[in-house]
């Protein structure tokens, strides 16, 4: 999965499960656009329906604890996904 | 403390309508808002009472998203009315969030549709993803979830009561409701109830053998309240809500006064958790008169609880007798919509007003033979053109409790 293809899906969930239009990549999620922790909680569930993962409840905390901007939410999902042959462009790495 | 209670804005939705003019217009033209029960892929298909208090008619909720992310059914029924009582109010939102102004409010569990989700992740079948339990089911299906989706809603942030006592339980809001802005512990309350679709409520009274399953063909001629014919209660759903205010306050921002609560009693038979009880019925009803201090001459129109169950109309009716005799009017409202539960209360309550700003008293729909049994009280049989100057409106719930409402009409 590329940066592309992960900011694409990430946009998918804001706009079809919080009702969020095109967030801005660095706007802050909280006060632009009220994405509450209610919201990050469910934001989760999305993401390990995305990545067919399971997150550890201390990661969530933590990246709770971080987790502004679309940008930081396409960081956070990309650290979940395989390494990529480098023949691939724009794929994520590690 | 002992101030005026007033009552100055009204808003329901029923299955008779959610709009005074529907409402008023099916209670004078003797319109039931009983339908045929809906299919589902649950329990329908076992249940023998195939009739149901409806609200058919289109419903437009116009929330955000961020509201409706902890709303269940039950939330957008009560969000909805009291969305409509506020417009009607015209409150400003300076009052809203000043801590004066409280929310009473509650439904019989909350959202069971909510809560059904929630079973159904636990039961399936393999299942250990306790994460496909979403964050918000809880907020939606919670017993509190319709008080404090309004408050967040509305950005309410006085006191907070959430009744839950099955049928009394928008009557208590009401009572409970008055009660705080008497003794001056608010200025103003929000009370209501509301109740969603649920077949497991109408499981509940089928297995109790208390459901009406005599017309099930003909859904619109039943439930009976005492009538020698009745076979049992209809479940229904809808909502309601009035607003309260102390009436110095209601006067100086020039709001338009409906009614005046004047007393309340509550309490329990202290036994039986089902069965009514003739002295705890008969207690409640003495208690609200003399918290209103007014004798029984001086009540006009009874709201019965009267659900059409074979034991409990006989026994309330007994009850009316040792109070009024004759003297007052009783009108079973459920004849015409069915018992809407945690609402049956507060839109019996809202009935009461709208008949009182019109000057009429609806009858007890499909009251053709009076079972002799309750013969000894001063039935409405037919549409009456008659002021109503005070009212009492009476509930009784599972788990014994019972209320007592005292209503009048508004005279500065």
């Amino acid at each position: 999965m590329t940066r592309q293809e992960i900011q694409k899906e990430v946009y998918r969930i804001f706009r079809e499960e919080f009702e969020i239009e095109d967030p801005g990549p660095d706007d802050d999620l909280k006060d632009m656009h009220g994405f509450d922790s209610i919201d990050a909680i469910e934001l989760f569930i999305e993401l390990e329906k995305m990545l067919q993962i399971s997150l550890d409840q201390e990661i969530k905390k933590e990246a709770m604890l971080h987790i502004r901007t679309v940008n930081q939410i396409c960081d956070y999902v990309a650290q979940f996904l395989p390494e990529q042959e480098p023949s691939q462009p724009g794929t994520i790495r590690k | 403390m002992n101030r005026r209670v007033v009552i100055t804005a009204a808003a329901a939705i029923t299955p008779i309508g959610n709009t005074r003019e529907q409402i008023v217009k099916s209670l004078a033209n003797g319109t039931s808002g009983v339908k045929p029960l809906r299919d589902d892929e649950l329990l329908s298909k076992y249940i023998h009472s195939r009739v149901y208090g409806t609200v058919d008619y289109p419903i437009e909720f116009d929330f955000d998203r961020k509201y409706r992310k902890t709303m269940g059914p039950v939330s957008f029924y009560a969000c909805q009315v009291v969305k409509d009582l506020l417009s009607k109010a015209g409150l400003a939102q300076e009052f809203l969030s000043s801590g004066r102004l409280g929310v009473a409010f509650g439904s019989i569990h909350g959202s069971p549709s909510m809560q059904r989700n929630i079973y159904s992740t636990l039961l399936e079948e393999n299942s250990t993803k306790t994460g496909s339990i979403s964050a918000v089911d809880y907020l939606k299906s919670m017993v509190h979830t319709t008080a404090v989706n309004i408050t967040k809603m509305f950005h309410i942030t006085g006191r907070v009561l959430s009744s839950s006592t099955a049928c009394t339980t928008s009557s208590q809001s009401v009572g409970f409701g008055y009660e705080m802005v008497k003794y001056g512990l608010q200025d103003a309350m929000i009370c209501g109830g509301a109740d969603e679709y649920d077949l497991t409520t109408v499981a509940v009274f089928d297995n109790l053998l208390a459901g009406s399953t005599a017309y099930n063909d003909r859904p619109h001629l039943t439930p009976r309240p005492f009538d020698a014919d009745r076979d049992g209660l209809v479940v229904a759903e809808g909502a309601g809500a009035v607003l309260l205010e102390e009436y110095e306050f209601a006067k100086n921002r020039g709001a338009d006064i409906i009614g005046e609560v004047i007393g309340f009693s509550c309490n329990n038979n202290g036994g039986d958790l089902i069965l009514p009880n003739l002295e705890g019925i008969t207690q409640v009803i003495r208690v609200g008169l003399e918290n209103a201090g007014i004798g029984p001459e001086s009540v006009d129109f009874v709201s019965a609880h009267a659900t059409a169950t074979k034991m409990g109309d006989v026994l309330e009716a007994q009850a009316i007798e040792r109070v009024y005799g004759k003297s007052a009017p009783v009108t079973g409202l459920k004849s015409y919509i069915g018992h809407t539960m945690a609402a049956c209360g507060i839109i019996e309550t809202i009935f009461t007003l709208y008949m009182m700003e019109t000057g009429f008293i609806a009858p007890t729909l499909h009251l053709d033979n009076i079972d002799p049994r309750c013969a000894g009280i001063n039935h409405v049989r037919r549409l009456t053109e008659s002021p109503i100057r005070t009212a009492a409106v009476q509930n009784f719930a599972f788990g014994g409790v019972n209320t007592s409402l005292i209503v009048k009409a508004f005279q500065a």
